[in-house]
């Protein structure tokens, strides 16, 4: 109260730049970037019964950076000039990182998921092993997007790339899970009942590690939080907001309940760590928080007035 | 000797006196689309009646010295003049709004017309003509000093000398180059424990 009532009586705020469009090729890109490593783990690791799920996911990975960069066309003002950030390119941009990287992952992807399916083991392997940087990049790019924009409070913290590498591993996996589980009730009458049993304990492995990442996600998420309720006022600001503000529904309601704890303790919990249906449920509800937490970074991050 | 030309706009709050002229000057000026303003005034009222008191600050784009939409613009739509004035390439921009998410101070719009970035130029094209810029030119009661920073002689640069100035966001490490004396410390942050806002929030304004 150091100066009473403050009204602010007459101010122009523009509207909001980024919009969801920005958030779901986020959403998007951490989807392929997460399903690109477990498809390189599960060919560096060259077991037999992690075929399936390397081959699946190899075919993700590139399929979904397909539709990540729609959503960033989209979001142009000028859509037809988009041709401008290979020929105008300023380095001191991370966009302009991302322009790159995006055009160099597809393609090393593709050839990779061509490589997995024809059976080159040796050169699935180099190609992997070069892509798992490029997927790194290009999805730790994206934290960088919003770590560089210093007028946010809520962006501008160190921690923001990693954040959306492990949150990107986690919707990644849960996305690996759901589908594999549903190529294991469906599309796989073929295979022996022995085969069927170890393919469902690979799926249910998957969902455990899955809820390993979510614990670093949550660590990650709470050091955030601590920082920001403890640094500048703006900081503090955010950090309310998301608490307890407009945002905290969906921060605290959804992606950290609903899309952290709760499927935690669906797959690790005692009675429903051996059931499939537990696993996808909770992969699903993983999807569902790490897209909510998309939103309240993307959108939150940008409604805290700046004049 | 001969310093590069820096631009910069020395802004009296002791003279203005809330005319809202510049506003004005520059919507015509700069022929500015309804929804979005390249100058503005700023208005919070303090205190509880009996004790209370208007204070206010016209707003504009700092043209910062190290311009954080310069440094993350993806196409080079937005550079800098030689002399310090920050400019955006109309042709080449795309509209990315990086730029507008990146801005400490929110003078960044996109044009509804022409679906591209604008932002207050120190209105390039009077200055290059010799003029001073229309909030400037308008300002009856002189509140609004332009001119070369570098150059002594100048009223801008004596104004400095002379007077305990401030910017806004300071802490953003920007370089602002729109100096302001006598402004209130409430007008010019954004964050105040109790505050309430009476205009329509960014919330409202999202586009899908």
């Amino acid at each position: 109260m150091e100066h009473g009532d403050v009204n602010v009586i007459y101010s122009v705020e523009h509207q909001l730049p980024l919009v969801m469009y920005i958030g779901q090729y986020f959403f998007f890109t951490g989807l392929s970037a997460g399903s690109f490593v477990i498809s390189v783990i599960a060919t560096l690791l060259g077991r037999k019964e992690f075929k399936p799920i390397g081959k699946i996911t190899a075919i993700l990975a590139p399929a979904l950076l397909v539709i990540a960069p729609i959503n960033l066309i989209l979001d142009l003002e000028q859509p037809l000039r988009f041709w401008h950030l290979f020929l105008y390119y300023n380095w001191t941009s991370p966009i302009t990182y991302g322009s790159f990287l995006l055009t160099a992952y597809p393609i090393i992807g593709t050839i990779y998921a061509v490589m997995v399916y024809t059976n080159r083991q040796n050169a699935a392997k180099i190609l992997g092993i070069l892509g798992i940087p490029l997927a790194i990049s290009v999805h730790g790019y994206t934290g960088f997007i919003l770590a560089l924009a210093k007028a946010r409070a809520l962006w501008n913290t160190a921690a923001m790339p990693t954040i959306f590498l492990v949150s990107a591993m986690v919707s990644g996996i849960g996305l690996v899970v759901i589908i594999a589980a549903v190529r294991w009730k469906w599309f796989d009458k073929k295979a022996t009942p022995v085969q069927r049993e170890g393919d469902k304990r690979l799926i249910l492995q998957l969902a455990q590690f899955m809820a390993y990442v979510i614990m670093m996600d949550l660590f990650l998420v709470l050091s955030d939080i601590l920082v920001l309720l403890t640094a500048h006022a703006d900081a503090f600001e955010a950090g309310m907001l998301i608490l307890t503000g407009n945002f905290a529904p969906l921060f605290v309601g959804v992606e950290i309940i609903l899309g952290s704890i709760v499927p935690m303790i669906l797959v690790l919990g005692p009675k429903s760590r051996k059931s499939l249906t537990a696993a996808v449920v909770a992969s699903i509800l993983v999807n569902i928080g790490v897209y909510a937490m998309r939103f309240v970074m993307v959108i939150g991050g940008q409604t805290i007035p700046l004049s | 000797m001969a310093e590069k030309k820096r631009y910069a706009m020395v802004i009296d709050v002791r003279r203005c006196i809330a005319c809202h002229a510049c506003t004005v000057a520059c919507k015509a000026e700069m022929s500015v689309p309804l929804e979005v303003n390249t100058t503005w005034l700023k208005i919070v009222e303090k205190g509880t009646y009996p004790d209370t008191r208007r204070f206010w600050i016209p707003r504009l784009c700092n043209n910062c010295n190290d311009a954080i939409c310069a440094r993350n613009c993806p196409t080079q739509a937005t550079y800098k003049r030689e002399d310090g004035i920050v400019m955006v390439d109309q042709h080449r921009c795309i509209g990315c709004k990086y730029c507008i998410a990146s801005c400490p101070y929110d003078v960044r719009y996109i044009n509804p017309l022409k679906n591209i970035v604008q932002k207050c130029y120190f209105c390039s094209h009077r200055v290059d003509a010799g003029l001073m810029p229309a909030c400037v030119e308008s300002c009856p009661t002189r509140a609004m000093v332009f001119g070369d920073k570098n150059d002594s002689k100048s009223e801008v640069a004596q104004l400095l000398a002379a007077n305990a100035t401030v910017v806004i966001k300071k802490e953003m490490q920007t370089d602002p180059q729109v100096f302001y004396i006598s402004a209130d410390e409430t007008a010019m942050s954004n964050i105040e424990e109790d505050i309430n806002y009476y205009t329509e929030g960014a919330i409202t304004k999202i586009r899908f």
